[in-house]
């Protein structure tokens, strides 16, 4: 079966700067991973490591500067062509819903735009999709500030889901929220993955949220994904010394000696980029970058997992 | 318990606190009859949903309510003093050098408009050489001193800039810090830095801390004492350690079992159902009754009072009656 959604060695440069004094980052680097229908791959990291420009790239807002993304099986044409067939939920619904727009109209957008359909089906269309989120039918008259940030996310969601997409980016989608609203949200994103089987990329930097949705984790660090590993392996072991550090940083496990310590600001151009905080980091790690290596089935990369 | 150790005198002691918002349309109760005391040099925590009162307890602690809050009843002292009682000398004083506050949005809270070392002098009451401003740029692990304080807010990042609030709100020595929500805005792996500064510099200056969060384990892993809040009210206080092991109040157990990350691999959380009550005077009945799994009869239509049990308090009619404790 084809994935729903593959990106190979993917790499985003950004620039910036006049002509004779650019200055470049590199946002993503040699990056793949593949997701395929009714799954989720959790994407974590700090910020900065590249985990909202992976979103944008699976979402063709950026272009990557190298390697290749294929949606479907075909490349990225144009945004045209991926139309009503990619979605995406964010962070704050306060800033990503229309605060002029009924929210009805909101989740109505997408299908205004996608499809000809009459605007007596499109209201009967919300109605629906605004009760399988949990919410009254009743709410598609009011604005998005007479909502509560959980039924703002809703909404949301529902306007995703609004036109059946086959992938969705969540960035950060339940870190607002209080923790049962939290739970609300999560349990909801769940059951509608399993009744619409979309794939779903689920970026967080909430480890215990990206453990309860999703079945396969994607570190990232510094541009690059360090560990792609089960969800059972990341989180009983953690095969890179930055995934350990994330989870005895959010408390998940009790491990003083696998914190890291704080961010530098010197870029590291040779070796292992996480050399200067890694506790485990020996000589090699300061001259040889790791490349990303299977292990028992799952994908790290550093010189020291697997028993060296 | 910590009966045997000599009590700690409470720096700050809330007992009864009412406070009400006036609208156009509608009068909302806030806090509903909140009582919490806090030690010198004790760290509590402070949990609950959005809605529950936290911030408007955290805002009373220095009289910061907005001007459409009023002060129905209720009493609100810190170091011996009562906060709503006090003419605005006094108050100016307790603000100065009693109490501080970090809260969530750290660029937000500093005044974009002066350098970053003209705000910590400026706390600094006086002493405003560079060797002052500079020690308590050190002291928050900042140090590149030199350059931050002469950056503005926004030439900061968010953690160092958390980093400088942080420094600001502990530059007077005050005797109470209260931070709300101060690492909401952070990275995961920063938070843990941003609290372990916060909790040892406080532990350091002998500064009794009340941390307001959503974060559950954070709470959990720094804080002795935990304060859960529900409908205006402190629903559960006591040690840390008991409350997370063993909740008392339904309330209390909901909030636990809705967090991720204490359930099986692929395992279901429960979240808790309904919504916060938004009170419009004072409820005579459990407000936690219509969502919760142990209601009782006596729960829809009388007010429960404060219990105390093992060195907890507890507002709860199962537990005022005795009744078992709840199922894991």
């Amino acid at each position: 079966m084809t994935p729903a959604i593959e990106l190979r060695s993917v790499g985003v440069r950004y620039s910036s700067g006049p002509l004779w004094a650019r200055r470049h980052v590199q946002a993503m680097e040699d990056v793949s991973f593949q997701i395929a229908a009714g799954e989720t791959l959790g994407l974590v990291g700090e910020s900065g490591s590249g985990k909202s420009t992976t979103g944008k790239v699976c979402l063709g807002l950026v272009r990557p500067t190298q390697g290749q993304v294929s949606f479907d099986g075909a490349p990225f044409a144009s945004r045209r062509t991926t139309r009503g067939r990619l979605a995406a939920v964010l962070q704050h619904p306060q800033w990503s819903l229309n605060p002029r727009l009924h929210v009805g109209m909101s989740v109505a957008e997408p299908l205004a735009i996608n499809q000809s359909s009459s605007s007596e089906e499109r209201r009967r269309v919300v109605a629906s999709m605004l009760e399988r989120v949990g919410l009254e039918p009743s709410l598609a008259k009011r604005y998005p500030h007479q909502l509560s940030g959980g039924q703002r996310q809703r909404v949301a969601i529902a306007r995703a889901l609004v036109t059946h997409p086959r992938f969705i980016v969540f960035d950060e989608a339940v870190s607002a929220l209080d923790v049962s609203v939290q739970a609300q949200i999560l349990n909801l994103i769940r059951e509608l993955q399993e009744q619409a089987g979309f794939a779903a990329l689920f970026i967080s930097h909430d480890l215990a949220a990206v453990r309860y949705i999703a079945k396969r984790v994607a570190v990232m660090y510094a541009g690059s994904i360090v560990e792609l590993a089960t969800a059972a392996t990341f989180y009983a072991r953690g095969l890179h010394p930055y995934s350990r550090g994330l989870q005895a940083a959010s408390d998940l496990i009790d491990e003083p000696d696998a914190r890291l310590s704080g961010l530098t600001e010197d870029v590291v151009r040779e070796g292992c980029a996480l050399t200067p905080r890694c506790p485990l980091a020996f000589d090699k790690c300061g001259r040889e970058r790791p490349e990303l290596r299977p292990l028992d089935g799952d994908l790290v990369a550093c010189h020291r997992a697997g028993g060296a | 318990m910590r009966n045997d150790a000599p009590p700690a005198r409470p720096i700050v002691t809330i007992s009864d606190l009412v406070i009400e918002f006036r609208t156009r349309r509608q009068r909302v109760r806030a806090l509903d009859g909140a009582s919490l005391s806090v030690a010198e040099g004790e760290k509590v925590g402070l949990v609950g949903e959005s809605g529950s009162g936290k911030s408007t307890l955290a805002l009373s602690l220095a009289r910061l309510l907005p001007t459409n809050a009023e002060h129905v009843s209720g009493d609100l002292t810190v170091a011996g003093k009562s906060i709503f009682a006090m003419d605005t000398a006094s108050l100016r004083a307790v603000r100065r050098r009693t109490l501080s506050y970090v809260f969530q949005d750290p660029i937000g809270t500093l005044d974009p408009t002066m350098r970053v070392g003209r705000q910590i002098s400026s706390v600094l009451n006086g002493v405003s050489q560079r060797s002052a401003v500079a020690s308590s740029l050190l002291e928050v692990g900042l140090t590149d001193h030199k350059r931050i304080a002469r950056s503005y807010p926004h030439e900061l990042s968010g953690g160092m800039a958390q980093r400088v609030s942080i420094a600001v709100a502990l530059a007077a020595k005050p005797q109470v810090v209260i931070a709300d929500e101060p690492t909401a805005s952070l990275d995961a792996s920063i938070r843990a830095q941003i609290l372990d500064l916060l909790v040892s510099l406080c532990a350091g200056h002998g500064t009794a801390l009340v941390l307001l969060s959503h974060d559950l384990r954070a709470i959990a892993h720094y804080c002795e004492r935990v304060a859960v809040m529900y409908g205006g009210r402190v629903v559960e206080d006591g040690p840390t350690a008991n409350v997370f092991s063993e909740p008392f109040h339904p309330y209390s157990r909901a909030l636990m079992k809705a967090a991720p990350g204490q359930e099986r691999l692929g395992g279901r959380i429960e979240p808790i159902p309904g919504v916060p009550p938004i009170l419009g005077g004072r409820e005579e009945r459990c407000t936690f009754a219509p969502r919760c799994r142990f209601a009782l009869e006596s729960c829809h239509s009388e007010r429960p009072g404060e219990q105390r049990t093992a060195g907890r308090r507890v507002i709860c009619h199962r537990v005022e009656g005795g009744l078992p404790p709840l199922p894991r």
